[in-house]
This record gives C-alpha cells, sequence and structure tokens, in this order.
C-alpha cells in the first residue's frame, strides 16, 4: 500500500481511510450530474487536528485535497479531480457551544444548517440562511458557496452570518479569521474565504451569528394564471419598498413537479406562476405590509390568495417549495439547475428570454426562484442517456448565463462556479480580472492544491473530467 | 435484475440526513444515494462484486426514512429489499431463517416459540439459552434481556373469542411476535375496539405476515403465507383488518406488490385496502378523554408507521386521551435497530443505533411507547442492559390499562382471567 495512505491512516484511524474502488464512484458527483471524477480516495477526519495533520500530510505528498460536506453542491464543487483525495466531514457534525449572550453558535463544519436553528429555535432564535438543501447541506458547504435562501432577501446571506473561522490552509497551517464581534479588523479574510469553494481553506470551526425569530409572520400564496402578471407583482412589491421576509415564484412545469412530489400542498393543476410571500416583523408593520402586498397582487390579476392558516401549514408550504429541484425527477430522469441573477425589473424579460430558449433548444425549462432578489434557477430537463439533449441542455444553460450577464446581472446567485460555470467565468470577468482572482488563489495555494480547477478558469483546461 | 427503476434519483443528497446508517458511519456508501449507486453498479459494471460492497448495501435496515423524505419518490429501501432478494444464500441470514420459517410457520411453531420465550425467563432456561445459541454471536440471548415480565400460555389466536360475524366487524391479525410474546397486546386490542363499538373476529387459520422471510429473500415463503391470510379474510366476512403491529401493517399494505403478475394480485389489492392499524381505527372512534396522570410517557416512532405509512399522531391522540402526559423524546423517528431480524444479523450497527435511542429518552421519564414487537423487545433489551428503570409498551396496552383502571372495561373477554401487564 502507498506510504502516503498508511500516513493518513496513521492519523485518522484506519476505517476512515477508504479506498475500496467502489467506495470512490459513490463519492464522484454531488448534486452536480453532468460532470463526475473518482478521486484517489477519501479521508473522514474526527477533529479538527486530525483534519490539519491530514491536509499537511497530502501536502507533503503533493496530493490535492477536495472538502466535502453533504455533497448537495449544484455546480460540481464537490467532484473531485481524479489525483485528489476526498475530505469527507460527515463525522465532525457536534454543536459546541452556544453562546447566549453575545447570541453566537459555534459549529463543526460537518453540521447540518437546519440543526443549528432546531438546536436554538426552542429559545426563539434561528440560524437565518435557509438554502432549500438545508435539511442536508452542512455548514462547511454554505461556507464554501456562500449559500442563501428564501429567508435571504431580507436577513442576507452565510457571508453576513458567519463571524469568525478556523481554516486549514493548504500547507496544513491553521488560522483563525475573524473575530467573536463579527468586525473585520484590517483586510477582511474571512470575507474572501466565504464563497471561495474550499479553493482557498478548508474551514474546520465556524462561529455563527443567531437572528431572533420575528414576533409575528404571516405567509401568502398568490396564484396567477399569468407568469408576466406574477414577475411584474414582484417587480411591483419590490418597489413599493416593501421587504418581505421571503418571495418565490414557481412557474407551471415547476408547481406540476411539487404537486407530485412528498410535499403536495394541493395547487391547481392549471396554475401559470404562484408567488410564496412572507412579511414578519411587529404585528402593525406585517398587517399593513400585506394589505399593501394584496393590493399589488390584486392589480395584477392575480387568481386567488391564500394565507397559511397554521404553523403546520406554513411549514408544509416552504416544504413543497424547498424540495422542487429534487421532485424534478418525477418529471424528467435528469436536470440542470442554473443560478443566474438578473436586476429584478427585467424579472418579466429574462423569463420571456428562459421561455424563448427552451423552444430555440427543443427542451423542457422549469423555473422555481428567489423572485424577491431577482435569482432566477431555471432548471432545464434532460435525459442523460440522450447525448444530443444533454449538448442542447448545456449550450441553452450558457446562452442564458450570457443574458443575464448582458442585462447587468451575474452568472451566479448562490450555487457557485465549481465546475459547471467555469466557461461562463469570462462572461462576467474580463481577463484582468481573472488574473486578479488568480493572484489571490496563489497567495493562500501556491501549488494549487486545495479543490483544484474549480472556480477559476485556466487556460487550456486538461483535465479529464467525464460523463459517470 | 433489479427491475425498479434506478435514475428516478437526482442526486440531490436530501435523503443523506435522515438515513440512520449514514448518521451512524458517516460513509456515503451507507447512505441512501451511495446504495443506489452501488446498485447501478452492481447491475451495470462488469466489475467483479466482492463481501464488503454486498456489507453496505445490506446494512441498509429498510427503515424507510429516505423514501419518506425524496422528492423524487426512490423507492431506495425497496429496491435494496429488491437486491437482497436476489442474494437469498449468501447474506449472513439464511441460517436463521431457516429456523423463523419453523417456528412462525404454523400454529405448532408459533407454540413452541412462545414456550421457548418463557422458558428463557426461568433461571435455568435463561442458562441454557446461553449455552445452546453460542454458536451465534450473543445478541438473541441478549434479545431475551427484552422478553416482558409475564408471556403469555397460550397463543392470542386462540384465547381471543370471535365475536358472530354482522357489520362492522374487525378480523384482528395476531401475527406471530405478537401472538406468542405480546399475547396480552392482542388481547387488549380486542378489548379496546369492542369497546369502540367493534365486533372482533380471529380466524385462527391466519398466517405469519411474511415480513422476515419477503425482507430476507425468500418471497416465495412470504407469497404462500399471504395467499393464505387473503383466504382467512375473505371467508370471515369482516370489513376491516385491524394491525397492532407496525412491521406486519405495512407488510399486509403490500401484499398487491408481494403478489404482483400473480393470479392473486386482484385479491391482494382488495385485502390490502381493508388493513388499518389498531392505532388508526382507535383514535378516529370516539373513545373517553380521562383526566391527565402524572406519568410522562415518551413515544418511539416505529418506521413503518412514521416512514411506510405516514402514521404519527395517532399514537398520540389516543394516549393523550387515555390521559397520559407525553413528553416528546429527540428524534422519535429514527429508528431503533431492531428493522426485523437486523438486530441479529448486524449487531454492531444495530446496539449503537440502540444507543443513540435510549439517550434520546427526556429525563425523568419512565415509559417509552413503540407500536411494533421487534422494537418494543430490542428498546427493553437496551434498557435491561444499560440498567435503566425504564419500560417499553405497546400504546394499546398503556391505553388499555388506562381505561381499565378507570373502570371502562371490566376483564369482559379474557378467558384466562387478569394478565400480569394489564
Ligand atoms: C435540492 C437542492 C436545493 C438547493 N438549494 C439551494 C439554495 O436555496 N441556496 C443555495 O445557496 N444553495 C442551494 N443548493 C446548493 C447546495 O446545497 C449548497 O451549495 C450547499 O451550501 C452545499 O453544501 P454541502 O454541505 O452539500 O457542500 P458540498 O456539496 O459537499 O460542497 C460544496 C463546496 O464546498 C466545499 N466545502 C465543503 N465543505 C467545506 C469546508 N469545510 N471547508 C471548505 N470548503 C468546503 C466543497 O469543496 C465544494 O466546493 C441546493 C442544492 C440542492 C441539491
Ligand atoms: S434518493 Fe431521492 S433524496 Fe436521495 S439523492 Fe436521490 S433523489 Fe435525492
Ligand atoms: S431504508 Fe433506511 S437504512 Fe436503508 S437507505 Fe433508506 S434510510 Fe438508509
Amino acid at each position: 500500500m502507498a506510504d502516503w495512505i498508511s500516513g493518513l491512516e496513521a492519523i485518522v484511524g484506519r476505517p476512515y481511510v477508504l479506498t475500496h474502488p467502489k467506495a470512490l464512484k459513490t463519492y464522484a458527483q454531488d448534486g452536480y450530474t453532468l460532470s463526475a471524477g473518482i478521486p484517489r480516495a477519501v479521508v473522514l477526519p474526527g477533529n479538527a487536528e486530525e483534519a490539519r495533520r491530514a491536509v499537511q500530510h497530502l501536502h507533503h505528498h503533493g496530493i490535492p485535497v477536495v472538502a466535502r460536506g453533504a455533497g448537495t453542491s449544484l455546480s460540481g464543487g464537490a467532484i473531485p479531480t481524479p489525483d485528489a483525495v476526498v475530505m469527507h466531514f460527515s463525522r465532525m457534525r457536534t454543536i459546541h457551544h452556544i453562546d447566549w449572550e453575545n447570541r453566537i453558535v459555534q459549529v463543526d463544519p460537518g453540521v447540518v444548517n437546519a440543526e443549528v436553528s432546531r438546536a436554538i429555535e426552542p429559545h426563539g432564535y434561528f440560524y437565518a440562511p435557509d438554502p432549500s438543501s438545508q435539511q442536508a447541506c452542512t455548514i462547511g458547504g454554505n461556507f464554501a458557496e456562500n449559500s442563501g435562501g428564501p429567508h435571504c432577501l431580507k436577513y442576507g446571506v452565510t457571508v453576513n452570518h458567519i463571524v469568525m473561522a478556523d481554516v486549514i490552509l493548504a500547507n496544513g497551517d491553521l488560522v483563525r479569521v475573524g473575530n467573536l464581534a463579527g468586525d473585520p479588523e484590517g483586510l477582511d479574510w474571512l470575507g474572501a474565504l466565504v464563497g471561495s469553494e474550499g479553493t482557498l481553506g478548508i474551514a474546520v470551526q465556524l462561529w455563527l451569528r443567531m437572528t431572533a425569530s420575528p414576533k409575528h409572520s404571516r405567509t401568502l400564496a398568490a396564484l396567477f394564471d399569468e407568469v408576466s402578471e406574477a414577475s411584474r407583482a414582484v417587480s411591483d412589491v419590490i418597489s413599493a419598498g416593501i421587504v418581505p421576509a421571503a418571495l418565490e415564484m414557481m412557474d407551471h412545469l415547476a408547481v406540476q413537479a411539487v404537486e407530485r412530489g412528498a410535499y403536495p400542498v394541493g395547487y391547481p393543476p392549471d396554475l401559470a406562476a404562484v408567488l410564496l410571500i412572507e412579511l414578519d416583523g411587529d404585528p402593525l408593520t406585517v398587517e399593513a405590509d400585506v394589505n399593501a402586498v394584496m393590493e399589488i397582487m390584486a392589480h395584477h390579476r392575480v387568481r386567488q390568495i391564500r394565507e397559511a392558516q397554521s404553523v403546520a401549514e406554513r411549514q408544509l408550504w416552504w416544504a413543497n417549495r424547498k424540495t422542487a429541484f429534487g421532485a424534478m425527477g418525477l418529471i424528467s430522469p435528469n436536470y440542470y439547475v442554473q443560478d443566474g441573477v438578473i436586476p429584478r425589473h427585467l424579472l418579466p424579460d429574462a423569463l420571456a428570454f428562459i421561455d424563448d430558449t427552451a423552444h430555440r433548444y427543443d427542451i423542457r425549462i422549469a423555473n422555481v426562484f428567489h423572485a424577491g432578489d431577482g435569482n432566477l434557477h431555471p432548471l432545464l430537463l434532460y435525459n442523460g442517456s440522450d447525448s444530443r439533449e444533454v449538448e442542447r441542455v448545456q449550450e441553452a444553460g450558457l446562452d442564458i448565463l450570457a443574458y443575464c450577464v448582458k442585462q447587468g446581472g451575474s452568472i451566479t446567485g448562490e450555487h457557485g462556479i465549481g465546475l459547471e460555470k467555469l466557461d461562463a467565468m469570462r462572461f462576467q470577468f474580463s481577463e484582468a480580472e481573472l488574473a486578479a482572482h488568480n493572484a489571490l488563489k496563489r497567495v493562500f495555494d501556491p501549488d494549487g492544491r486545495l479543490n483544484p480547477g474549480k472556480l477559476l478558469p485556466t487556460p487550456g483546461r486538461c483535465i479529464d473530467y467525464r460523463p459517470f | 435484475m433489479i427491475t425498479m427503476t434506478l435514475d428516478q434519483c437526482v442526486h440531490c443528497g436530501l435523503c443523506l440526513s435522515s438515513c440512520p446508517t449514514y448518521q451512524q458511519t458517516g460513509v456515503e456508501m451507507e447512505s441512501p444515494r451511495g446504495r443506489l449507486v452501488l446498485l447501478e453498479l452492481w447491475t451495470k459494471d462488469s466489475e467483479p462484486h466482492d463481501a464488503v460492497e454486498a456489507q453496505w448495501l445490506d446494512d441498509c435496515l429498510d427503515c424507510r426514512a429516505c423514501e419518506a423524505v425524496c422528492p423524487a419518490h426512490v423507492p431506495t429501501g425497496h429496491l435494496v429489499e429488491e437486491w437482497r432478494g436476489h442474494q437469498a444464500g449468501s447474506t449472513p441470514s439464511l441460517r436463521l431463517m431457516r429456523l423463523l420459517t419453523f417456528f412462525l410457520g404454523s400454529s405448532k411453531g408459533l407454540a413452541w416459540f412462545q414456550r421457548f420465550a418463557r422458558w428463557s425467563q426461568h433461571p435455568l432456561g435463561r442458562f441454557l439459552v446461553r449455552r445452546w445459541l453460542t454458536w451465534w454471536p450473543d445478541s438473541p440471548a441478549r434479545l431475551q434481556r427484552g422478553l416482558p415480565a409475564h408471556i403469555n400460555r397460550r397463543l392470542s389466536r386462540h384465547r381471543i373469542a370471535s365475536d358472530p360475524p354482522q357489520s362492522h366487524t374487525a378480523f384482528l391479525f395476531v401475527g406471530c411476535v405478537m401472538d406468542t410474546v405480546y399475547a396480552d397486546t392482542n388481547q387488549h386490542t380486542a378489548d379496546l375496539l369492542r369497546m369502540a363499538g367493534f365486533r372482533v373476529t380471529v380466524d385462527p387459520r391466519q398466517r405469519c405476515c411474511g415480513a422476515l422471510h419477503w425482507h430476507n429473500g425468500q418471497p416465495a415463503q412470504a407469497q404462500t403465507w399471504a395467499q393464505e391470510n387473503i383466504e382467512a379474510f375473505e371467508a370471515s366476512g369482516a370489513s376491516v383488518i385491524v394491525v397492532n403491529a407496525a412491521g406486519c401493517l405495512s407488510t399486509l399494505r403490500e401484499y398487491p406488490e408481494l403478489l404482483r403478475g400473480t393470479p392473486w394480485e386482484a385479491r391482494a389489492r382488495h385485502f390490502s385496502a381493508a388493513v388499518r392499524d389498531a392505532l388508526e381505527v382507535l383514535s378516529d372512534e370516539p373513545l373517553p378523554h380521562l383526566s391527565e396522570q402524572p406519568t410522562p410517557v415518551t413515544i418511539h416512532d416505529a418506521c413503518h408507521h412514521v416512514h411506510a405509512q405516514g402514521i404519527f399522531k395517532e399514537s398520540r391522540i389516543l394516549l393523550q386521551r387515555a390521559g397520559y402526559r407525553i413528553q416528546e423524546m429527540a428524534n422519535s423517528t429514527r429508528c431503533c435497530g431492531s428493522a426485523g431480524i437486523y438486530n441479529l444479523t448486524h449487531p454492531e450497527m444495530s446496539q449503537a443505533l440502540l444507543r443513540d435511542k435510549i439517550e434520546g429518552i427526556p429525563h425523568g421519564v419512565d415509559i417509552i411507547s413503540a407500536a411494533n414487537p421487534g422494537c418494543l423487545l430490542h428498546i427493553q433489551q437496551g434498557l435491561v442492559t444499560q440498567g435503566k428503570h425504564v419500560l417499553a409498551e405497546h400504546p394499546i396496552d398503556l391505553v388499555w390499562r388506562a381505561y381499565r383502571t378507570a373502570g371502562y372495561l371490566p376483564s369482559m373477554t379474557t378467558k384466562e382471567g387478569g394478565t400480569a401487564r394489564g
């Protein structure tokens, strides 16, 4: 057995180094299924020190490391290059300390997002970033992707909620970035690391902000017969100065899928679009906001507005919305979700463009997205065994991203660049800007050992990724 | 080989956190998504398969927690079960299955099973169990510790008197382990059904539901028993089949799948449509509200209730109505590790899950309710081993005891006098 493997085993214990060929194949993908890569080995550290020593050890042997949380990334962030070792954080999932006075929760990187809220909710707090994958995705993954969620419209995304982190650098050094006060001193290193997709450092301990639960909240579902009216209603809500806690949209095809999924709520099958709107705060403001929203909806020929009548009903509506991507499996063998952002007032145009793209490439596209912040999620449906359709889907995807950039938006709202959007980085950034990115990368990781081949396009990409 | 569709999985990973074996091991191969990859490799890959891979698949508890949360309705538990069916003879459970076919296969076998269970509680019997069963890891001996303090002398099927059939008649499905070790619980179910206005019939020809055989690579045996159960129900004239064991409930409802493609399929569908859980039936009936008792109860939700059938609130409604104060435990819906004969075939994983389950019991609670014989035996065994003064009891027994204490249930139908557990 290779030296470096026995070395790893000595650090984390034998059962926690995987080399069986079939085991490695189960680590070949994450939530992005247009690509795959089989790692050399998988290592599961039990604590921060083991993780640090493992990274140091691999560094000595010149072996790249790809961190993995729950593998729910939608951009292939956790797909390893074939020569890399995957560091899986599933064993590190303890909530270490809840500091009620400073409202900080200290967690391992493998803690599941929803567990954090579950631990503090009984005391009137919650952890605000709520990606739709929150029942499974980890805080380490959220850190790396700077994840958002429906409720980030009002409360902000991950970078606003991590105040401090212990991070392992490429050579195995452990550094602490940020501070408990939550104000960066000097350059904001933490800000640079959040969203760096595991390419600058690996988080082994994180300190999260808790947010006080709103006193009062109301959830509405507005049912529309026309997508364009629904999207105009969104623009109007925002321009009226209302800041909903969440403002989400699903179109006809998406509603068809979720209604067949694990949490059907009984949306009429002929619906063109549904808007989910949540308003929270003190009861008087909420009351006023609800009335204003109702008026705007009426203005846009809403068919019906429902209000969640109980906590259980509200939770059901959100579960229905949050499992939408997975429910695509019920209407298509595969899907490719995009993450482009557009200025909110262009929502009606963007949806028309997406619809047009679907026709041009002869594919089906469902839309489920964070309407309130203009973060689109077109779901391009395809059959993985039809290679021509796969190509059409990839091209259609690039078209949509190019459109977003042209309209003054961006290629990713929250799912990251990963492998998936490497080519699209060139739409967004000039060569000079990309060079600046690369310069920063070299400061942290001069030898390119941390999650190589992700996030930053390298000229003449030659890594051998192949479909599974 | 695997006939069900594997490509419905979109690899979203939302099932990971619900899977007990992934929680325990942390490795992707022991997760639902990983198992689907392994199954796909097993069917398509030309590379040879080895025992290690088989173990990752075979570690699946078939608890269905992943199926309940999967947005694409991928039937991972079922798929692994189907795979297991094709591996018959190579999984470690086979030796045990032969023994179980004898014990569970007839009233006579069941009577022997009951006798053994009773004997094993004598000091001498306990000693012999340890001596005899040395060939198997110490799990059966351990399981013996989980037996209830009192085991009846007769099978419940022979004990419970049947009412003459009329409309509103319930066919009481007595099961195998329930019929022997938990015979009293069957009696209590009949009593409560009568209190709720049902007539009860118990056909002694009914068979084990077949779950253990079906789930452990012997579907043919399970099919034969299924047919006999269908015949018994059809002959009874009853309108509803009432079951008080979560595992049996799930299996009886899946008879159409078990008998798919056979001439029995249509009858199986008719049968499964009539199957209802005792907790469902009783929580729908207007049983009287009793005033609250001081003893708190916590609830373990059997996998085959909560994940496979969506039964969750029923036990809570019933227990609360009978005056119990419910104090919820952490992870009440996570598998306790019993899972059919899993606790015998996979002692390590099973014990790890059991430790977590027992740790979740809130401080100061002395009763944990569980509506499945496998869970009851397994959890009680863990409690005894850890020296905890907590009892695992079937919610039906708890509810029966409350109504009986309150004077609602005279010892009306018990042929054999009072019961120690009651
Ligand atoms: C159904 C579904 C819905 C989703 N909805 C949303 C949504 O609403 N909003 C949203 O933002 N995202 C969403 N996502 C995407 C995904 O869940 C997030 O990107 C999430 O943060 C990934 O977490 P993970 O634990 O699965 O990380 P992984 O997928 O395992 O890894 C993601 C990236 O993080 C890196 N990484 C993991 N752990 C660490 C660590 N400790 N240190 C450094 N780097 C690390 C990996 O190398 C990789 O590059 C969704 C995904 C799915 C499947
Ligand atoms: S089994 Fe279901 S929940 Fe699990 S990864 Fe596949 S689609 Fe997602
Ligand atoms: S049935 Fe249970 S043990 Fe098996 S994969 Fe699903 S959740 Fe895991």
